[in-house]
């Protein structure tokens, strides 16, 4: 590697954390050029986040030595990271949602004109950064009003007014869209332009080709290796993170249908605000296929998937699963027809995360007689399961008694996949079933999915990201504003054809006819 | 939701034991200034109301009745519903179990008891259900129901003691007295604790095995801890919610009706000096836990019956117990706030434990 002196922003030795037991940093090294974007990347727990917060002063290493601009420091708390000029993005946001953007940007550095807040100047400067910085925001937007991509921007602003140098961001494209993501990467550049420095913390591999000049690569608290722009590959990469090579490429048996299990017939739903989110919608789903509903987030996916689980009120159509019709049956009637499901919000919906693990692996089959003893709970049976569930998933946790928001993203992810994957049911619906899920994992899900598959379940799967929509699908739809607007065999498409169909670009008429007959029969 | 303000678990204890230890510093320093002796106080207090076999009967006397209101109001609060109807629950149950006492004739002891308690219970808990569905079915607020529902319960048995049921020449509302085979035995002549301290402990029993031991307690808590992921799992949750506001109003009702067989031996109005509303303080105080519930009914039981001593033994005023158990519900109030304290400071001393995952 040449090594060309160049000004370092952040210089971390030896950093070294533990918690008990566990190294979370084992003497990490990371320097960061000034003007540079900086990835930092690992799978989950591999102690990404627990440096970053040593260096904004959260949380205080056991060893280690810390340079900012060259001067030691010593960070204590956030405030003095601040001084520091570093400015920390999290991923959860910090945002008062009833405020405008500028008093956001302003919320603890208030400008003032005698005792009162001066709101013209924080506009003002509001808008003066996001000038300067090419973030389009509008200043008196609320901030409730306003989509995840622009309030993470607002987030990055809040940053820039307090003056920093250092711009952290923690895992910021996990809550966002594919467009959003796009945008985001433009900021980041406007930043770097800008003479800022930008840490990115991340686990996807393609993000870091798309934005690194560097990357540093933790694994299991160590560090494990750095990359320069140009020796960065994506499978250097994922080797690197991992240990070892994952396979990228899914090695999949040809499918073998027996005959339609789901029947979706011209289905129509209200979303959350009442206007008409799905419009009659018509596939079908065969036993030993993987169906894949791909689209940009917010057309109608969600929705659809609720209306034909169970959650969601069904205004007009039919859903059978094994011919039975469940439209605007209760969710358990629908599972006890046939239904697992791994929803899209696992935190809200997915999971009960106040309760153990093995309650959370037994919910939904806690009232069979497998689990009874007379009239109480056989807790010696559940503890038995779910230590099987445990290891057969890969759960990582200290036992099946902990508490499930004491577990990462992704081993949530997995507690759900096990339990559902566990009920054996004929139909599976999927929503981006390895979102926020480190590579080791996805490939492990992947290969569960394809078993499920193989054991001729009908699978039904969401998802946004078109890597998995390609490499999983037997058959892939798209939705586009409510619609089923092109149905593709993946080995005759490309991302660029599937690309053009998910923003509205093109769309296939067969489809809208069908759709204007089932108006007529059912309006 | 009214539990989701409140700490869980050992943090919970700890808050609720610092509360309660406040209070008494807070009352010392009255004491104090009201130129008496604190300590002197306070062992009259322990002694007067834990101190005999007598002393001791007089305080669990008092808490029966708390122990069946902190049940109603635990049961509702742990499957996430706000029910604060206690009061008018307990009147309802009162006066069905003394009808039932006074009208059914001829029954052996245990089984006229039993029946007038079923009665109390099923009559109370239907004064929970119809205010759950309305809440399940119409999506009105329960807070706002229950709480309208206290002055219906307390107002219509009050009206049927004063006109259909009184007896000729009674002084005040009131039935007449339950048959002697409806009586709740009791241990003491001096004291009026009875067989319905049993009951409560039983119920406690009965409480804690349904939630941590059954099928459909793991429903009931997981739907006060999550209810959409209750739903999309798959439990039915309007029936588990309807059935759980039965249960909610059984207790109260049979807290009523063992009031009436074991206490008064008659319907009084204005019988319960707000025996519901305090089952609110001695459910939150205790985290919902049974033990926690018995504990926090034996030391509000204590107060009351101690502050009676203080008064004989010293210039303190009986209204010191008064006074305790009212800074121990502002600090209860702000345990919110003592939590929030505590967990800055722990953040403080032992960084984000939390951190770890990244």
């Amino acid at each position: 590697m040449t090594d060309i002196p160049m000004p370092l922003a952040i210089e971390m030795s030896g950093i070294t954390k533990f918690y008990g037991n566990l190294a979370a940093n084992d003497s990490i090294d990371l320097d960061v050029r000034v003007g540079e974007i900086h990835c930092l990347v690992g799978e989950n727990g591999a102690g990404k986040t627990t440096l970053m917060n040593i260096l904004y002063g959260l949380v205080h290493p056991d060893e280690g030595e810390i340079r900012i601009f060259g001067e030691p420091e010593h960070i204590s708390n956030p405030m003095k990271a601040s001084r520091l000029g570093i400015g920390m993005v999290h991923q959860h946001f910090k945002l008062v949602e009833s405020y405008t953007v500028a008093e956001n940007v302003i919320l603890g550095q208030e400008p003032k004109k005698s005792l009162f807040i001066d709101r013209k100047a924080a506009y003002q400067i509001t808008k003066d950064i996001s000038a300067q910085y090419g973030l389009a925001v509008d200043p008196g937007a609320l901030i409730q009003n306003l989509p995840v991509g622009v309030r993470q921007r607002v987030e990055i602003l809040k940053t820039l007014y307090r003056g920093s140098k250092i711009i952290i961001l923690d895992e910021p494209t996990a809550v966002l869209t594919p467009q959003e993501t796009k945008d985001l990467f433009k900021t980041i550049g406007h930043l770097v332009e800008g003479g800022k420095t930008v840490v990115f913390i991340t686990h996807k591999v393609k993000e870091v080709m798309a934005v690194a000049d560097r990357v540093t690569v933790l694994r299991r608290g160590k560090r494990v290796g750095i990359l320069e722009r140009g020796n960065i590959t994506e499978t250097a990469l994922t080797t690197m993170m991992v240990g070892r090579e994952v396979m990228l490429e899914i090695d999949k048996k040809p499918k073998q249908l027996n005959g339609v299990l789901l029947r979706v017939n011209g289905l129509t739903a209200k979303g959350d605000r009442g206007n008409v989110v799905v419009k009659n919608v018509t596939f079908n789903c065969h036993r030993g296929e993987i169906v894949t509903i791909a689209g940009v987030e917010g057309n109608g996916q969600t929705e659809l998937i609720e209306a034909i689980t169970g959650l969601r009120k069904v205004l007009y159509g039919e859903v059978c699963i094994n011919n039975e019709n469940v439209a605007n049956h209760s969710p358990a009637q629908v599972r006890a027809i046939g239904l697992a499901h791994v929803p899209a919000d696992r935190i809200s919906i997915g999971l009960c995360v106040k309760e153990k693990i093995s309650e959370n692996l037994i919910a939904g089959k806690h009232r069979s007689h497998t689990f009874q003893k007379g009239i109480f709970l056989d807790w010696k049976k559940i503890q038995e399961y779910s230590k099987k569930a445990v290891n057969d998933f890969d759960i990582r946790t200290p036992g099946c008694e902990e508490l499930v928001q004491n577990l990462s993203g992704g081993n949530m992810q997995k507690v759900v996949l096990a339990r559902e994957l566990l009920f054996q049911s004929d139909l599976l619906v999927a929503v981006s079933p390895t979102r926020g899920v480190d590579v080791a994992a996805i490939e492990a899900i992947h290969q569960e999915i394809l078993k499920a598959r193989d054991s001729g379940r009908a699978i039904l799967m969401v998802s946004t990201d078109l890597d998995e929509v390609l490499q999983l699908s037997d058959r892939i739809l798209v939705m586009y504003n409510g619609e089923i607007v092109g149905e593709f065999d993946p080995k005759n498409t490309t991302r660029e054809e599937l690309g053009a169909y998910m923003i509205g670009a093109r769309r296939q008429e067969k489809s809208t006819e069908a759709a204007v007959e089932s108006v007529v029969t059912h309006g | 939701m009214v539990e989701s303000l409140f700490p869980k678990g050992t943090a919970r204890f700890w808050t609720a034991l610092l509360s309660i230890l406040l209070a008494f510093a807070i009352g010392a320093v009255m004491i104090i200034v009201n130129g008496d002796n604190p300590i002197l106080a306070y062992s009259t207090m322990i002694q007067s109301s834990l101190g005999s076999v007598n002393n001791l009967a007089a305080t669990l006397a008092v808490a029966t009745p708390l122990i069946f209101t902190g049940l109603s109001v635990a049961v509702a609060f742990r499957t996430g519903l706000d029910n604060i109807g206690s009061e008018g629950q307990l009147y309802m149950g009162a006066m069905a179990g003394a009808l039932v006492g006074i009208y059914l004739k001829g029954l052996p002891t245990t089984v006229h008891i039993t029946i007038s308690i079923l009665a109390g219970a099923i009559v109370g808990g239907l004064w929970g259900w119809i205010f759950g569905w309305l809440n399940v079915k119409l999506k009105v607020n329960l807070v706002v129901t229950t709480i309208m529902a206290n002055y219906l319960g307390i107002l219509f048995t009050s009206y049927l003691a004063n006109y259909p049921f009184k007896p000729p020449r009674a002084p005040i509302g009131s039935t007449t007295f339950v048959q002697d085979s409806a009586r709740l035995y009791r241990f003491f002549d001096s004291s009026t604790l009875n067989a319905g301290f049993l009951i409560a402990l039983a119920m406690l029993v009965v409480y804690a095995l349904f939630f941590n031991y059954t099928k459909f307690g793991f429903e009931w808590k997981t739907i006060g801890l999550n209810r959409f992921f209750a739903r999309y799992i798959g439990m039915n949750i309007h029936r588990q919610m309807l059935w759980a506001m039965f249960a909610s109003g059984g207790f109260a009702g049979i807290a009523g009706a063992v009031e009436v067989l074991g206490v008064q031996g008659r319907f009084v109005q204005n019988m319960s000096p707000g025996y519901g509303y305090d089952g609110i303080l001695v459910a939150l105080l205790a985290g919902n836990s049974a033990p926690g519930i018995l504990a926090v009914s034996i030391l509000f039981g204590a107060l009351r019956i101690g502050g009676i001593g203080v008064e004989q033994v010293t210039n303190v005023p009986s209204e010191l117990s008064s006074v305790l158990r009212a800074i121990i519900i502002l600090l209860v109030a702000a345990q919110a706030v003592i939590f929030a304290f505590l967990k800055t400071r722990r953040k403080k001393h032992h960084e984000l434990g939390s951190t770890v995952r990244s």
